[in-house]
């Protein structure tokens, strides 16, 4: 093993440990007002939206319409309330499709 | 087993199922790592070793890339440190639901908090959210991304380009359907999706990629407030 690459994944393990660590750590010392807990209970919805856009319009970096397909699959069955591990293999299964056509 | 111990093993075991979509998504970027790593001059053993301790998928291939094209150390981690900034939020929103947790659990939790773990936590129903069923759920997906490098490691020519280009879908469509189910009879909430979308495929036209996403994240939840219902009013 290389020292060089040690201190490397060492380094790494400090910061990014470090931003997951501090909530968990300071959390129970934290008393929300009540518009600071709707706020928090947005993100995970903006965080969703941001994870998904743009990125999924750059899954195959020459064919958008693999994102777009492959997500628009996923997207009808969860409306349906199809469980979700089918909507995620459905998606795959329609890229699959997609890249043998 | 007593009464409290079963509960806890179902609340667990309800976990586990829970991360299951995540498999299909962690194991191909894995793979992909893995790859990558033994390319930039990485040994199996440090591979594997940056995947069980650092446990943070786009940083690892980001990582691997710039001290393949000869990146000092602190470069890397500065990089590393900005594209893992997202995680003081996600982290926050998954600690809020885990009050009354001891703090050394809390911590240990922690570690784990991923994009995926995160987004399955915080869409969860209340009652549902234990330290438990947390734990249960990074089981499997700590276990998917260590699964991924040695797949990576092991056999990387085994699975047919296709299969493996499919797979690159799985994490989106595990976010789109973890999201529509709450947007349905929420118009608002919708809008504030749309929106946020919109301003975060903006922004990344023309500034750092995880900048962009910390800001529209936290200005939409922002403007949200104003006029989405949430239900806990």
């Amino acid at each position: 093993m290389k020292m060089e690459r040690m201190i490397l994944i060492a380094a790494m393990v400090v910061v990014t440990f470090i931003p997951r660590a501090i909530p968990a750590a300071l959390i129970e010392r934290m008393r929300f007002p009540k518009k600071v807990e709707k706020f928090l209970n947005l993100i995970p919805y903006t965080a969703m939206a941001s994870l998904i856009f743009p990125g999924i319009l750059t899954v195959d970096g020459s064919n958008v319409l693999i994102g777009l397909l492959g997500g628009a699959a996923a997207a009808v069955l969860a409306y349906l309330r199809a469980p979700l591990i089918m909507c995620v293999v459905s998606a795959i299964v329609v890229d699959m499709l997609l890249y043998l056509i | 087993m007593d009464g409290e111990e079963s509960r806890r093993l179902m609340q667990y075991v309800s976990g586990l199922k829970a991360g299951l979509p995540v498999l299909f998504g962690f194991v191909p970027v894995g793979i992909a790592y893995a790859v990558l790593a033994s390319q930039a001059g990485f040994s199996p053993l440090e591979t594997m070793l940056m995947s069980m301790t650092v446990f943070a998928g786009a940083s690892q291939i980001m990582a691997v890339g710039m001290y393949a094209q000869g990146a000092g150390i602190a470069a890397i981690a500065i990089t590393t440190f900005i594209l893992n900034l997202r995680h003081l939020i996600m982290s926050t929103c998954v600690m809020n639901r885990m009050k009354g947790t001891p703090a050394p659990l809390r911590i240990l939790a922690s570690f784990f908090v991923t994009d995926e773990s995160f987004a399955i936590f915080t869409t969860l129903e209340e009652k549902r959210c234990t330290i438990w069923f947390y734990l249960g759920m990074v089981t499997l997906t700590w276990s998917s991304w260590q699964l991924g490098g040695l797949i990576g490691i092991i056999a990387s020519g085994i699975l047919p380009a296709i299969v493996t280009a499919s797979f690159g879908i799985a994490l989106y469509a595990m976010f789109i359907s973890l999201l529509m189910p709450n947007l349905r009879g929420n118009a608002r909430l919708a809008l504030l999706v749309v929106m946020t979308a919109c301003m975060n495929t903006a922004l990344s036209s023309f500034m750092d990629s995880s900048w962009a996403l910390i800001a529209s994240t936290l200005a939409c939840a922002f403007l949200g407030v104003f006029f989405v219902d949430t239900g806990d009013e």
